[in-house]
């Protein structure tokens, strides 16, 4: 098993000897006893509003795949519109799917919003191909200064110096409709509900004295640059990320948390394989406890082992030396530990 | 042992090949590894150190090295360069605030002396996530044009789907092939 992966100094060299025909037949293998256990663990799934679902899915798939190959690539209108027609059409079976997920299992959910990413790239290609022109830009930002104002497209003449204008800046993607989360805001209780999050990337930055509830399993959750402020979340399917962050109570299960730059900040947590700290002081631990409506539901989607909580053990990244525990992360004492959150009602 | 055995021997040891994978923290390079040997992803952890697989792949001995890029592991990444042949360098492409630091992380590298006749295939990973940049994003994001110094390519993959982690590889493993046993 992997946890403790490598060490320091001592290499562990296993060899394996694998054909690419074997590595092939075994990875289907795999693949298959996923598709078994999710068969199995999702029991109350509806077939017949699955079946539907693959239908309608790969049907309207399909005619997006027809539409971008058959993109006319001289007529620049025309193609400016086939492919304007092309987004919406991946919105709306982005829609589709969010709004399907709760009687699909976690495998289809995969395998459906990995194809979604496949069409997007598909039409990010024909853009780029049929409608040339430099597809995002470098943005100047100061930190903590508002979003969403302007976006300044930077000129091919300016390539030479983009090393220097990159510093400090924020990459920007023109299509960036996919970015998910809250940015910039102060003293607000801020909400999210698993159609809006269901394995997605969710970003939260810049944020202060707020109050964050994210019902669903996103598929991964970055933290940056928050302030006294209380974030929930559902269980994250792979790593949650947090840097800068200070003053913060902070719950969800993950499989793996990544703490960096981070103080004074209380942490209820479930995690399936390791938390870590790096350039962090004055971190405290416990293990998770909020609850709400549908995070069984929620924790199969994430396919995170319930059973399996390392919440105590905590690697501090700047503290390898000795068996002395680390000055930086302490575990919450039981007395003083919350367990009623005060969360944000979804408003419905 | 015979002089055929002892021949063979030798030339088994040429078809080896020194693979280093790096890239930022958090980045996937643990799962790539794990996700192409057919291993349980699901229990991985951040790296403390480093992992170390040989496997063989295509009449390749392949010896992989997968070192921590957390920010207090990085000044370490030196002692793994000796005799690489190819440089395996991921990338979370959805992690749009880190791009610069991994841009500038790459470059560094690609100035190191003794990476100089690495081969550097760079794994746009986690195309899987709604929000991932694509690989053309990624390539343009990380300057890769103006590198004249290494052969390189680009592959967008997912380690949790196994997206295109053979594809990548055989590139990588061609374009070394190529160079270093052109003599076969
Ligand atoms: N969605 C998605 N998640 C991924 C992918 N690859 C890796 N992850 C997740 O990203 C997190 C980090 O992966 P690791 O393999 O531990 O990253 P690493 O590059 O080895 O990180 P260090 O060991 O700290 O250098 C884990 O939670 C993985 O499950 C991918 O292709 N798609
Ligand atoms: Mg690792």
């Amino acid at each position: 098993m992997e946890v403790g992966a490598g060490n320091g100094d001592t290499g562990l060299s296993d060899t394996v000897k694998i054909p690419e025909r074997l590595l092939r037949r075994d990875q289907a293998r795999l693949e298959e006893a996923e598709r078994r256990k999710d068969a199995k663990e999702s029991q109350t799934v509806s077939e017949e509003k699955s079946d539907f679902f693959s239908a309608t899915f790969n049907s309207e798939k399909a005619a997006i795949e027809h539409l971008i190959n058959t993109c006319p690539g001289t007529d620049r209108d025309a193609a400016c519109k086939t492919l304007e027609e092309v987004t919406h059409k991946i919105q709306q079976l982005q829609k589709f799917l969010n709004d399907s997920m709760m009687f699909l299992t976690s495998y289809e959910l995969r395998q459906a919003q990995a194809s979604v990413q496949k069409l997007q790239s598909s039409l990010a290609e024909k853009r780029d191909v049929a409608l040339p022109k430099k597809k995002f830009a470098f943005r100047s930002r100061q930190a903590g200064a508002a979003k969403n104002t302007e976006t300044t497209q930077s000129t091919a003449a300016t390539e030479k110096s983009k090393s220097d204008s990159v510093v400090g800046s924020v990459l920007e993607a023109a299509i960036s409709a996919d970015m998910c989360g809250f940015s910039n805001a102060d003293s607000k209780v801020l909400t999210k509900k698993a159609d809006e999050i269901q394995q997605r990337d969710v970003l939260l930055s810049h944020l202060t004295n707020c109050k964050v509830t994210l019902y669903g399993s996103p598929s991964t959750l970055h933290i940056k640059n928050v302030r006294n402020c209380q974030i929930l979340c559902g269980p994250v399917s792979s790593s949650v990320f947090v840097d800068q962050c200070s003053g913060c109570t902070l719950s969800f299960p993950c499989q793996q948390l990544r703490t960096h730059n981070t103080t004074d900040t209380k942490i209820y947590l479930h995690v399936t394989s390791r938390a870590i700290i790096e350039d962090c002081q004055n971190v405290a631990f416990a293990p998770f406890t909020w609850t709400y409506p549908g995070m069984d539901d929620d924790f199969i989607v994430s396919g995170l082992d319930r059973e399996r909580n390392n919440w105590s053990q905590v690697d501090d990244f700047n503290w390898l030396a000795a068996n002395t525990p680390s000055p930086n992360w302490s575990v919450i004492p039981e007395a003083v530990r919350t367990d009623a959150w005060e969360i944000a009602v979804p408003s419905e | 042992m015979g002089l055929l055995t002892i021949l063979k021997k030798l030339k088994q040891k040429e078809r080896e090949m020194r693979l280093l994978m790096l890239g930022l923290d958090n980045a996937g390079k643990t799962t790539i590894l794990k996700k192409f040997n057919g291993e349980d992803v699901s229990t991985i952890s951040p790296t403390l150190g480093f992992n170390i697989k040989t496997l063989e792949h295509r009449g390749f001995k392949l010896n992989i090295w997968d070192v921590g890029g957390q920010k207090s592991l990085r000044s370490y990444w030196r002692n793994y360069f000796e005799s690489t042949d190819g440089l395996v360098w991921v990338v979370d492409s959805a992690d749009r605030l880190r791009l610069e630091d991994c841009r500038k992380e790459l470059n560094a590298l690609l100035l190191e002396e003794r990476l100089a006749g690495a081969t550097l295939l760079v794994f746009a990973n986690k195309q899987d996530l709604p929000g991932a940049l694509s690989k053309e994003a990624i390539r343009e994001a990380l300057a890769l044009d103006d590198i004249k110094t290494h052969h390189w390519s680009i592959i967008g993959c997912s380690a949790i789907t196994g997206e295109n982690l053979l594809t990548g590889v055989d590139w990588l493993l061609d374009d070394i092939a190529a160079r270093i046993f052109t003599a076969d």
